[in-house]
C-alpha cells in the first residue's frame, strides 16, 4: 500500500518541514543516548524487504529528506533513458502502438488437450460416473488418499454445520472472520502433528508461497532442491532471497551447497542472514521421498530452518497418516515449518502451516494470503476436522492405502516399457516411458559439481516433451477406455524453472480393494504395451 | 408450480454426534420464531393454494419445525432481547412472509427503505475529499512520534531486564531471528496496544448479527483466553453485502442437498481428476450472469488474481495499477515478471500522462512499443469506498488501446440495478471489458472467485493460470451456495423458454438449463423477488448510512452509493477508543477499525460494511451510536449544514433520495 499522504496535505508542506526538522532533532538527541549503532541498524535494514515498515519510520523521522530522495530518484529514472517528445510526437507514437492480443486462442492440440479432461458426473470417488462417457469407472486419477469423499459422517457433520454457521466466512481472520471451528482445527492439526500451533489457510498451493515471502526477505539464503514443485517456486520467486539449488533428493549435494554457502559468507563477511532449507516430504513431481532424519541432521548441523512441504505426505504415510514424521518417527517439533494440504488428504479445502508457536502468530500479521483473503468455509473446516479424527481412530485406513500401493507397483514395477521414479511407499505413482531419452548428455557425466546458483541440473537429460505427452494420453485414454481412470501430470510448460519430464500420475485409494487395484494395475499395464508396440 | 423445498425435502437425519434436544419444542415459545413458524406456514398454504387469497395462516408448525430446527435464536433460549437484536421494532403480521431469522437477516418490510443503484448518466462521480482541521494532523503526527519513543524506551529497557521476552527477535545460537525487532517494531509497539480491536474470534453465521466469543487479556493483549461467554452484536464488518450468510433459506436448503449428493470435495485439481459437472454448469452461469463469453472459476478469490495474472503477462508486458489496488493483485504482479507501474488512486489525470509516457517510451532501456499494457483496476475499493471511473477508463481505452481488467472482489452483486457490478452500474457492455474478476466470498456469501471474458482467453487461462493444474478445485457446496444466490439474483427463466434467447438478454434471467436440473428453488428466488429486494435493500442502506453520517458532521470517504462506508478518525488513539465504545454499547456493534499499513498514515477509519441484511432500524441504531461516540471523540469535523439525528432518522427516505 502507498505510503504517500496524499495531495490533500500538501498546503501543508512547510508545517511538515518544520516539524520534521523538529522529529529529526528529537531523534537525533535520543539516538544520541543509547548509542548510534541503531541509527546504523536503521540503514540496513532498510535494505531488507520490508518497504512498510521502512518507510513509516522514514516518512516520521526524515520526511524532508525523504521528499528530497524521492525527486532525485525520479529525476534518475528519467535522465538516463528518457527521451523527450512533443505531445504532438506522443500521440503519433499512441497511434502506431498495436497490443499484442491478451492469450493467444488455443492450437489444436490444446484444445483436445482441455477436451481430454473428463468430467465427473456426481459425486466424486473410488468409483465415479463420468459425464462424457456416463460409464462407471476405477479412479486412480483424483486425490482421494484415505477415501475420505462421500464419507457419511462428514456429510452430516458439513450438514450440522452448514445449518449453523452458513457457507461463507464472509470475512478475513482478522476482522471477523475467524470461527471456532477454523481455531479448532488449527487446534486438531497441531496436536495431530505434535507441534505446538498451526495456521489455516484457504486454499492449498496459495499456502506455501505466502509462508516463505512471511519469513524470508531479500537477502535471506534460501536452499531448495531442484526438484522442487510449482508452489514453492513461486514462493521463492515472490520472496527475493537468495536461492541456492542442490540436486533432487540428494542430500549429499545439499551438504555440499550448504558448505559453499557459507564458505562465501565468511569470504564477504556478510551479516548473519536467516537460512531456509525448502524441500518437499513427498515430491509432488515425481514422488521421490525425502530421508528426513538426514535432512534434521543437516539442518542442525548447519543452522539453517527447514521448511518442509508435506501436501501429499500428510496423511498419506506413517501408521496413522501422520505425515513423513511419524514414517521416520521423528518429532514434528525438529521441522521448524510443516506444510501440508487440507485439500489433497483430508478432502476438504485449503492449507496449513504448522510450527511454534512463534512460527504461527507472525503469520498471523505477516502473511499476505492469511491476512488479505477470506477465510475457509466453516463447514471445510469441520469436514477437515472430522477427517483428522477418522484418521486418528481408524489407523486401518493407512495400512489399506499402503497395501494397494504395493499391490499396484508389484504390477507396475515389471512393465518393461515404463520407469518409475516414486518412492515404493509413495500414494501417488508416476509413470515415465523408459526409451524416449536420447541420454547421450548423461553419459558424459562431468567432473564437475553442478552450479548451486542455478535451477537446471548440470546433466539434464533431454526428452520430446510434446511426443511423449501424447504417448501418455494415448496410455491414459486407452486406459480410460477400459474402465480405469488415470491421468497425464499437468505441467504448466514454459512457466516451470525445470520442465519436469512428462509422466502419467496415478493417485492411490485406500477406498479401492485390492483386487480392485490389481486389476486397474493391470489395465494400466495393457494400455502401456499396446500403445508402445503400436508406435513401434 | 413447484412447490416449496420445505415441504420436498428429506426428513433431516439425527445427527450421531450432537443429541439434537427437543429443546426446539420449548423455544417453539419465542415469540419470533413463533412468527416465522406462522407466516412460513402462511406462505406454503398460499403456494399451495394459489387461488385462495386468504392471510389466515395454517397452523402447520410441525412442518415448519424442519426448517426452523437450527434457528439460532433457539440455541441461545431463551434469548432475552435486551440488546433489542432479537425481534423486529414493527412485528410481522400474518400478511408478510417472513422467511428469514432476524438475526441472520433483518425483517424489514417498509417499501420505502428501498432505493436502486445505479449511476445517473451525465452526473459526475462524486466523492467526499474533505480535509479535517490541521490540529489533528498534527496530533496524529505527535501521536505516532510519542508511540515510537516509547517504544523504543521500552525495548531499551526490555532487552537489558527481560531478555528472555525478546531473545526470539535477536539472533540467538547462530540462527538469525525470524522477525527481527526492527521489523516487527510496529506490529509489537503499535498494533498489540490495541489488539482487543483485531482477530476477534466469533461463532455462528455472519449475518445482519454476528456472536462474539468473549475473550478477555491479562497480559495487554499478548495472548487472550476465551471466557466461555458469547455476545450477540449487530454486524457492520462482514463483507455479506447481499445478505447471503444464511444458516436457513432457500440457498442454505440447496446447499445441503448439494451435500447429500456430491459430497464435501471434488478431490484434486481442474486438470487433473477435479472437475465436477458443477463447474461446468456453475462457469456457464457466471458467464451469462457477468454478460461475457465464459468464465473460470477458482478456489479462492485472492488465488484467483495471483495465479490468474502471472498467465495473462509475461515479460515485456506492462501492467498499470492503482496505487490502492489489493495485495492479491500486486502479489500476481510480482510473480508474472511484467513491469508495473502505478498511478495515483483513481485519478485519471494520472492514468492518462503515465500510459502517454508509457506508449511512447516503450520498454525501459530498449524502447521497444511493450507487447501488451494491462490496466488493473477494482471496481470498488475495499479500504476507500471510491467507484471506479468507468466511463472515463472506456474512453481512454479506446484511445490507448490496453487492455482492461477489473478486480469486482467488492462491486459485483452489491452494485448495479442488477447486482451485476460496477458494468451495470455505469451501463456500459460488460464486453467492452477484456477481464471481469470477481469474488463470491462477498455478496454471495460463499468463497472462490472467477475470471470471465472472451471464449478463447479463458481457455488459454484454464492452460496457462496456475489454479487448473495445481489447486484444488472449488468444493461443491461452496458452488452450489453460488449458483442458488447468483440464480435468485437473476431470476429463472421459465423452462418453456428459449435457452438461446435468455442467452442473448443481458442482464436477463437465468435459464434453467444453467442450474443443476435437481436444485429446486424456492418460488420467492426463483421468480428474482428476494433478490431483487436484496439489492434494493442494500442501495437503500449503503446510501442512508453515508449520508447520514455527512449529515451529522463525521468525515466519510467514498461514493454515496457504495456499500464500504469508510468513516475517517485520523488519530491512531481514537481507534480503540472506538471499536471499544461501540462494542459496549446497550445494543453492542461490531466495526472494524484500519490504520497504517493498510490505509496511508493520517487516515486511520473505522470501515463500515453494510449489508441488505440490516433494516433502517438498524442504521438508524449505527446512526445514533456514531452520533453519541462522535461528540465524544470530536468526530464531527465536516464543515457545513448538520442535521440532528432525529430529522435524519425521520427523513431517511428523502435522504436517500435526492440527487446531489
Ligand atoms: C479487491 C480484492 N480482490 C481480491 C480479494 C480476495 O478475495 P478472497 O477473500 O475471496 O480471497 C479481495 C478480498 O478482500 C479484494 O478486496
Amino acid at each position: 500500500m502507498s505510503t504517500a499522504i496524499g495531495g490533500s496535505t500538501s498546503a501543508l508542506e512547510p508545517l511538515f518541514a518544520f516539524l520534521s526538522y523538529v522529529l529529526i532533532q528529537a531523534e537525533f538527541v535520543f539516538y544520541k543516548i543509547p548509542g548510534s549503532h541503531v541509527v546504523a541498524r536503521y540503514v540496513k535494514s532498510s535494505h531488507q524487504n520490508d518497504p512498510g515498515r521502512t518507510v513509516l519510520e522514514i516518512l516520521l523521522a526524515l520526511f524532508a529528506i525523504r521528499t528530497l530522495l524521492q525527486s532525485r530518484t525520479r529525476a534518475d529514472n528519467g535522465e538516463k533513458h528518457f527521451i523527450q517528445f512533443s505531445e504532438k510526437e506522443v500521440d503519433e507514437l499512441v497511434d502506431e502502438w498495436t497490443p499484442e492480443p491478451l492469450g493467444a486462442p488455443l492450437t489444436p492440440e490444446e484444445q483436445s488437450d482441455l477436451a481430454s479432461v473428463p468430467v465427473v458426473s456426481g459425486a466424486n470417488g473410488p468409483r465415479p460416473k463420468l459425464a462424457n462417457s456416463g460409464k462407471q469407472v476405477l479412479n486412480l486419477a483424483s486425490y482421494n488418499f484415505t477415501g475420505l469423499a462421500g464419507n457419511e459422517v462428514i456429510k452430516v457433520r458439513a450438514i450440522e454445520t452448514l445449518r449453523k454457521y452458513g457457507v461463507g466466512s464472509c470475512g478475513p481472520p482478522g476482522f471477523y472472520g475467524t470461527i471456532d471451528v477454523h481455531t479448532n482445527l488449527e487446534r486438531d492439526i497441531a496436536d495431530f502433528l505434535g507441534t505446538e500451533a498451526s495456521i489455516l489457510y484457504s486454499q492449498g498451493f496459495s499456502t506455501i508461497p505466502c509462508v516463505i515471502s512471511a519469513f524470508a526477505k531479500r537477502g535471506d539464503i534460501i536452499v531448495a532442491d531442484r526438484g522442487i514443485n510449482f508452489a514453492i517456486q513461486k514462493g521463492l520467486q515472490i520472496s527475493r532471497s537468495t536461492v541456492r539449488w542442490f540436486d533432487h533428493n540428494d542430500l549429499k549435494n545439499l551438504e555440499d551447497v550448504l558448505l559453499s554457502v557459507e564458505k562465501e559468507r565468511r569470504k564477504r563477511r556478510g551479516p548473519l542472514t536467516r537460512r531456509f532449507i525448502v524441500t518437499e516430504g513427498i515430491f509432488e513431481k515425481d514422488g521421490a521421498m525425502v530421508d528426513l532424519p538426514k535432512l534434521i541432521e543437516l539442518k542442525h548441523k548447519y543452522k539453517y530452518r527447514l521448511i518442509l512441504d508435506e501436501s501429499i505426505s500428510f496423511g498419506t504415510v506413517g501408521r496413522t497418516g501422520r505425515g513423513l514424521t511419524e514414517l521416520y518417527n521423528v518429532p514434528a517439533t525438529q521441522i521448524d515449518m510443516i506444510i501440508g494440504s487440507v485439500a489433497n488428504t483430508l478432502n476438504s479445502s485449503g492449507g496449513f502451516c504448522a510450527g511454534s508457536r512463534i512460527v504461527v502468530d507472525h503469520q498471523h500479521i505477516n502473511s499476505t494470503s492469511f491476512v488479505f483473503s477470506a477465510a475457509v468455509p466453516a463447514l471445510l473446516a469441520v469436514s477437515a476436522s472430522e477427517g483428522i479424527n477418522i484418521l486418528r481412530n481408524t489407523p486401518s485406513i493407512l495400512s489399506t492405502l499402503q497395501e494397494n500401493v504395493r499391490a499396484i507397483r508389484a504390477v507396475l514395477d515389471r512393465v518393461e516399457a515404463i520407469t518409475i521414479p516414486s518412492h515404493p511407499a509413495s500414494p501417488i505413482i508416476h509413470i515415465h516411458l523408459r526409451s524416449a531419452p536420447t541420454l547421450s548428455a548423461s553419459t558424459s557425466v562431468s567432473a564437475k559439481p553442478p552450479n548451486p546458483a542455478t535451477p537446471a541440473p548440470r546433466d539434464a537429460p533431454s526428452f520430446d516433451i510434446a511426443g511423449e505427452e501424447r504417448l501418455l494420453q494415448d496410455i491414459v485414454d486407452e486406459a480410460l477406455a477400459q474402465g480405469v481412470w488415470t491421468t497425464r501430470a499437468r505441467r504448466l510448460r514454459g512457466q516451470e524453472l525445470v520442465e519436469a519430464r512428462p509422466s502419467i500420475r496415478l493417485a492411490v485409494t485406500a477406498a479401492l480393494s485390492r483386487k480392485e487395484c490389481e486389476r486397474a494395475a493391470s489395465v494400466i499395464k495393457a494400455a502401456v504395451v499396446k500403445v508402445v508396440t503400436k508406435r513401434k | 408450480m413447484p412447490s416449496p423445498i420445505a415441504l420436498t425435502s428429506p426428513p433431516r437425519q439425527d445427527s450421531i454426534f450432537k443429541k439434537r434436544s427437543p429443546s426446539y419444542l420449548t423455544a417453539m415459545r419465542s415469540a419470533q420464531s413463533y412468527l416465522i413458524a406462522l407466516s412460513e406456514a402462511d406462505a406454503r398454504a398460499r403456494v399451495r393454494d394459489s387461488a385462495s387469497v386468504t392471510s389466515t395462516p395454517a397452523l402447520s408448525l410441525s412442518s415448519s419445525a424442519t426448517t426452523l430446527s437450527e434457528d439460532t435464536v433457539l440455541n441461545d433460549t431463551p434469548y432475552d432481547n435486551s440488546d433489542g437484536l432479537a425481534y423486529p421494532t414493527v412485528p410481522p403480521t400474518s400478511e408478510h412472509i417472513v422467511s428469514a431469522d432476524h438475526l441472520q437477516f433483518g425483517f424489514c418490510p417498509n417499501e420505502n427503505y428501498r432505493y436502486k443503484s445505479a449511476h445517473k448518466p451525465g452526473t459526475k462521480l462524486e466523492v467526499h475529499e474533505q480535509d479535517p482541521p490541521y490540529y489533528i494532523f498534527l496530533t496524529t503526527y505527535m501521536s505516532y512520534l510519542l508511540l515510537i519513543c516509547m517504544g523504543h524506551i521500552r525495548d531499551f529497557f526490555g532487552k537489558r531486564f527481560y531478555p528472555a521476552l525478546f531473545r526470539h527477535l535477536l539472533p540467538f545460537d547462530g540462527y538469525a531471528p525470524l522477525n527481527s525487532d526492527f521489523d516487527s517494531f510496529y506490529t509489537r509497539r503499535f498494533k498489540t496496544r490495541i489488539d482487543d480491536c483485531f482477530s476477534a474470534p466469533v461463532t455462528g453465521v455472519p449475518g445482519r448479527t454476528i456472536n462474539l466469543l468473549d475473550r478477555e487479556s491479562k497480559d495487554y493483549y499478548h495472548t487472550f483466553s476465551l471466557t466461555g461467554t458469547t455476545t450477540r452484536a449487530l454486524n457492520i464488518s462482514s463483507y455479506n453485502y447481499l445478505g447471503f450468510a444464511q444458516a436457513q433459506g432457500g440457498c442454505a436448503d440447496a446447499v445441503e442437498e448439494c451435500l447429500r449428493r456430491y459430497g464435501v470435495s471434488t478431490c484434486g485439481a481442474r486438470l487433473e481428476g477435479g472437475t465436477s459437472e458443477l463447474h461446468v454448469t456453475g462457469e456457464a452461469l457466471v458467464a451469462s450472469f457477468l454478460g461475457q463469453e465464459d468464465a473460470l472459476i477458482s478456489s479462492m478469490g485472492f488465488a484467483t488474481n495471483s495465479t490468474i495474472i502471472p498467465a495473462l503477462l509475461s515479460r515485456g508486458s506492462l501492467l498499470i495499477s492503482d496505487e490502492y489496488n489489493h495485495a492479491s493483485i500486486r502479489f500476481g504482479a510480482r510473480l508474472s515478471g511484467a513491469n508495473v507501474r502505478t498511478f495515483k488512486h483513481n485519478n485519471m489525470k494520472s492514468l492518462e500522462s503515465l500510459l502517454r509516457e508509457v506508449i511512447s517510451q516503450g520498454q525501459p532501456k530498449t524502447h521497444r512499443p511493450w507487447k501488451t499494457i494491462l490496466l488493473v483496476v477494482e471496481g470498488l475499493y475495499s479500504m476507500e469506498g471510491t467507484l471506479v471511473d468507468l466511463p472515463t477508463i472506456l474512453e481512454l481505452k479506446k484511445k490507448y488501446k490496453f487492455n482492461l481488467f477489473v478486480d469486482e472482489a467488492h462491486s459485483i452483486g452489491a452494485l448495479g440495478p442488477h447486482g451485476r457490478g460496477v458494468a451495470d452500474y455505469f451501463g456500459v457492455n460488460p464486453r467492452s471489458i477484456d477481464i471481469l474478476m470477481g469474488t463470491f466470498t462477498k455478496s454471495f456469501g460463499a468463497a472462490g472467485g472467477y475470471v470471465a471474458g472472451s471464449k478463447a482467453l479463458i481457455d488459454r487461462l484454464r492452460l496457462r493460470g496456475h489454479g487448473g493444474t495445481y489447486a484444488e478445485s472449488i468444493a461443491p457446496p461452496v458452488m452450489v451456495q453460488i449458483l442458488a444466490s447468483m440464480a435468485s439474483i437473476m431470476g429463472v427463466a421459465l423452462p418453456t423458454s428459449s435457452a438461446v434467447e435468455v442467452a442473448q438478454q443481458h442482464p436477463g434471467p437465468a435459464h434453467p438449463s444453467q442450474l443443476p436440473a435437481w436444485m429446486d428453488l424456492p418460488p420467492t428466488l426463483r421468480d428474482g423477488s428476494e433478490g431483487r429486494m436484496r439489492l434494493r435493500r442494500l442501495a437503500f442502506n449503503s446510501r442512508y448510512l453515508s449520508r447520514g453520517l455527512a449529515k451529522l458532521g463525521f468525515i466519510t470517504f467514498g461514493h454515496t452509493d457504495s456499500p464500504i462506508v469508510p468513516l475517517v478518525l485520523f488519530n491512531l488513539g481514537k481507534m480503540c477508543v472506538f471499536h471499544r465504545m461501540m462494542r459496549a454499547r446497550k445494543t453492542p456493534i461490531v466495526v472494524v477499525v484500519v490504520s497504517y499499513p493498510a490505509t496511508p498514515l493520517v487516515t486511520s477509519r473505522v470501515r463500515f460494511c453494510v449489508s441488505a441484511s440490516h433494516t433502517k432500524e438498524d442504521i438508524d441504531t449505527i446512526l445514533r451510536a456514531c452520533d453519541e461516540i462522535g461528540d465524544v471523540l470530536d468526530l464531527k469535523l465536516l464543515p457545513g449544514e448538520r442535521w440532528p439525528l432525529e430529522r435524519i432518522m425521520n427523513n431517511a427516505a428523502e435522504l436517500v433520495n435526492t440527487d446531489d
